[in-house]
């Protein structure tokens, strides 16, 4: 097992609604072009499954990277909705069933690139980025030289909007992350408790959180593992 | 069998646009003997099951998922304007 820091050493983000930076990393595109993929499997993606394929293709154009996936509703819209019309006795839709599953986008993104690595679909109830930097430590230790770890996520369908304490638009984010051992020229990643203050008024991270985080705007805190991050320059 | 009519053949090609999200083709696109299905048009199994759906929904037609019949009506829009022309019940 390795204790060797995790470096950053590119990333992508998308995050509609943003006032737009001179940054060719962040898109606030309304609808991601996706035009990394062909246009008869790009039909049945979301926006966010859209934004996380054109990420995918900047940040591994060589499709060969293990990808990890997290979210913490998944294509929330998609699944919930079809619940409902099992209930009322209508046929679900088969193609809407397909994208439905957590790993869905990085499926997609499978067939159109190639990519024959690791795909790992990952839901953490508000601790996704504490689960994919474990995650990327554990195949980083095995070995890889680098990978990236996606996170994304919709608003749940306004029926449920009640369950959520903090609604976000949509947004998502790659990060392309390698070993302070390996000699790759990214910025170290450490993780830190975090302190009483800082976890008052901490929420789980979203996707715009990390956003934030990268952009040097805030802090990254994850309230139920009592972490934070420290991006160093 | 009656010829069958252009304006089913369109309502069709828009059936199979708008149930299958086909974002970047018009009902030019699709030519009446051209396969529906891999080449062609390029739809996959999913879209079989789509379609299935779709015409069950629209004009009360079931067919078997696996049948070889269901392949032939599937294999271009002149055969399936064919089968909605001889089996529709709405």
């Amino acid at each position: 097992m390795t204790t060797a820091t995790l470096t950053l050493e590119d990333w992508r983000a998308w995050q509609p609604g943003r006032t737009p930076l001179d940054d060719r990393r962040l898109s606030v595109e309304e609808r991601p072009g996706a035009t990394s993929l062909p246009a008869m499997l790009r039909r049945r993606l979301n926006g966010p499954g859209r934004a996380v394929c054109d990420m995918l293709a900047a940040l591994d154009p060589g499709a060969d990277c293990v990808l990890l996936h997290a979210s913490r509703h998944g294509d929330a819209a998609r699944t919930l909705e079809m619940l409902y019309a099992l209930t009322e006795g209508e046929p679900l839709s088969p193609a809407r069933f397909g994208m439905s599953v957590h790993n869905a986008i990085v499926g997609v993104h499978s067939i159109a690139s190639g990519n024959r690595r690791s795909l790992q679909a990952i839901a953490a109830s508000g601790a996704e980025v504490s689960a994919l930097f474990s995650e990327a430590r554990g195949y980083l230790a095995e070995g890889e030289p680098q990978l990236i770890a996606v996170f994304s996520d919709a608003p749940v369908p306004a029926r449920f909007a009640y369950h959520e304490t903090h609604s976000e638009p949509a947004s998502a984010v790659a990060l392309r992350l390698g070993l302070a051992t390996t000699p790759s020229a990214g910025r170290p990643l450490t993780s830190h408790d975090a302190d009483e203050a800082m976890l008052r008024d901490a929420r789980p991270p979203h996707p715009s959180d990390v956003i934030a985080w990268l952009l040097g705007e805030a802090p990254l805190i994850c309230p139920t593992r009592r972490l934070m991050w420290i991006l160093d320059s | 069998m009656s010829p069958v009519s252009n304006d089913l053949e369109l309502e069709l090609k828009h059936l199979i646009i708008d149930t299958l999200e086909l974002e970047d083709v018009t009902p030019d696109d699709i030519d009446r003997d051209e396969p529906l299905f891999v080449e062609g048009l390029g739809l996959d199994s999913i879209d079989a099951l789509e379609l299935g759906l779709a015409l069950q929904k629209t004009y009360g037609i079931k067919l078997d998922a696996d049948s070889e019949e269901s392949r032939h009506h599937f294999a271009d829009l002149k055969s399936l304007a064919a089968l909605v022309e001889a089996r529709r019940v709405k």
